[in-house]
């Protein structure tokens, strides 16, 4: 599970992050959702604990994240995969090739990564994560330079890795749809507060404040 | 000429390598984990540290070989170590010039992929050590640009080496100091051959160099 109490962040005297509570408890799939800048990317940043903050958070269980600049290294596709894996090669070879399958990108696991489509970088990075037995799974738009097929591949690969052990989703998306597609719950973020928490279907359907019937509106029309 | 080499020619050549390659070796040691540390660390003084190092990128090398000649001068500081018109001596003068160089283009290399790069790493739970391992990896070829800058630079400098080497033909005589003193004889023809043997040199190094990192480029 994860708790947040009293999580402030700071940018040059300027607040771009204010959850005085929050919890996201096992198997539950949380949606971050909001203009650019609201505040997504960071709260994901605090929850992974890659950045400083004040406040207190607690994690239970392994994390596993996914930045939003997220860099393919300069090495093949096979190598990207398995450099943060350990034991032995042939065996962290075999499950790098299997997650490299569920992606797509097997065939081209002997090229330069930095040879690589965007989307077909995203279905890397995606790759690099799954062959980790993580409990909580942090993704920054993970499928925003993606195209509608890799789109479905990226979700259906999450979904598949978040059912396996009733893992924790935390995905930001500036799609609501994609919120309802993958995440029973959405916290839409606006200026770096929450500004509602509800089920995708609301969210979609009746958003409580002026800011989430723009969003969806937006989206909608 | 040129394939005729004679012996002093050779141990010119000889002195030359060494000097630059014990100089960009330190050089590196020194400015390459400097230079990660000014971009990546969080301490008291690192802008100022950053803005005296780019600042030293464009220290005179005849002013660096007078600070170390006057520190190694019979009663400099060092001076009762001997060093001066040393080979050695040459190399600490050419670590003053070039460390600033390294210092700066590593800690450019840095901003330009480190934060990206580590969030990346620790979000896959990467250790530390595998982390500076991933950089190095990632970065091999911006790194070998950095080092083959600091070897150029050291391979064609004359200013310092001369005044703390004294160009002494036998013992710190290098080819950028035998070209200086060939072409106050006269002796345009055989300056400009020692020119085209260091232009050789260069073109080997970076060959080598790039050979080393060719893996990755393309396929791998």
């Amino acid at each position: 599970m994860i708790k947040l109490e009293n999580i402030k962040k700071e940018y040059g005297g300027r607040t771009v992050l204010n959850v005085p509570f929050a919890e996201v408890n096992k198997g539950e799939r949380l949606a971050l959702t909001g203009a650019n800048g609201s505040g997504k990317s960071t709260l994901l940043k605090v929850i992974a604990g890659v950045i400083p903050f004040d406040g207190e958070r607690l994690i239970g269980g392994k994390v596993l994240y996914m930045p939003q600049k997220n860099t393919v290294f300069d090495m093949s596709v096979m190598k990207n995969v398995t450099f943060s894996m350990t034991g032995r090669k042939k065996e962290k070879e075999e499950k790098a090739y299997e997650a490299l399958e569920k992606v797509g990108l097997q065939q081209l696991y002997k090229k330069n990564a930095l040879g690589l489509s965007g989307g077909e970088a995203a279905r890397l990075a995606l790759a690099r994560i799954i062959v980790h037995d993580g409990d909580l799974l942090l993704l920054d738009e993970p499928t925003g330079s993606v195209d509608v097929e890799g789109t479905e591949i990226i979700e259906n690969v999450i979904n598949d890795y978040v059912a396996q052990k009733d893992r924790i989703l935390i995905i930001a998306t500036h799609s609501p749809l994609q919120a309802r597609r993958l995440a029973e719950r959405v916290i839409m973020l606006e200026k770096g507060n929450i500004a509602e928490d509800l089920p995708p279907e609301e969210l979609l359907n009746a958003p409580k404040t002026d800011f989430g019937k723009k969003f969806v509106d937006m989206w909608r029309y | 000429m040129l394939l005729s080499m004679d012996k002093e020619l050779i141990h010119i050549i000889g002195v030359t390598l060494r000097m630059s390659f014990f100089s960009t070796l330190i050089s590196c040691i020194i400015g390459i984990p400097a230079g990660v540390l000014l971009e990546k660390g969080r301490f008291t003084g690192r802008q100022l540290l950053k803005k005296t190092a780019s600042t030293l990128m464009g220290l005179p090398p005849v002013v660096a070989g007078l600070i170390v000649y006057m520190l190694f001068t019979k009663y400099g500081i060092f001076g009762s170590l001997g060093l001066l018109f040393t080979v050695e001596v040459m190399i600490i003068a050419q670590v003053m010039l070039i460390t600033p160089v390294v210092t700066c283009l590593t800690s450019s290399v840095v901003s330009v992929t480190g934060k990206n790069l580590s969030e990346t790493a620790k979000g896959l739970s990467v250790s530390k050590t595998k982390s500076v391992l991933l950089f190095i990896i990632h970065n091999r070829r911006a790194l070998l640009s950095v080092v083959l800058t600091a070897f150029g630079r050291s391979i064609a400098e004359v200013g310092a080496v001369s005044l703390v080497g004294g160009n002494i033909q036998w013992k710190t005589r290098v080819m950028t100091t035998a070209i200086l003193l060939e072409t106050n004889k006269g002796k345009f023809t055989f300056a400009l051959a020692l020119g085209i043997i260091l232009l050789i040199i260069s073109l080997v190094v970076n060959v080598l160099a790039s050979l080393l990192t060719k893996g990755g480029s393309e396929d791998d």
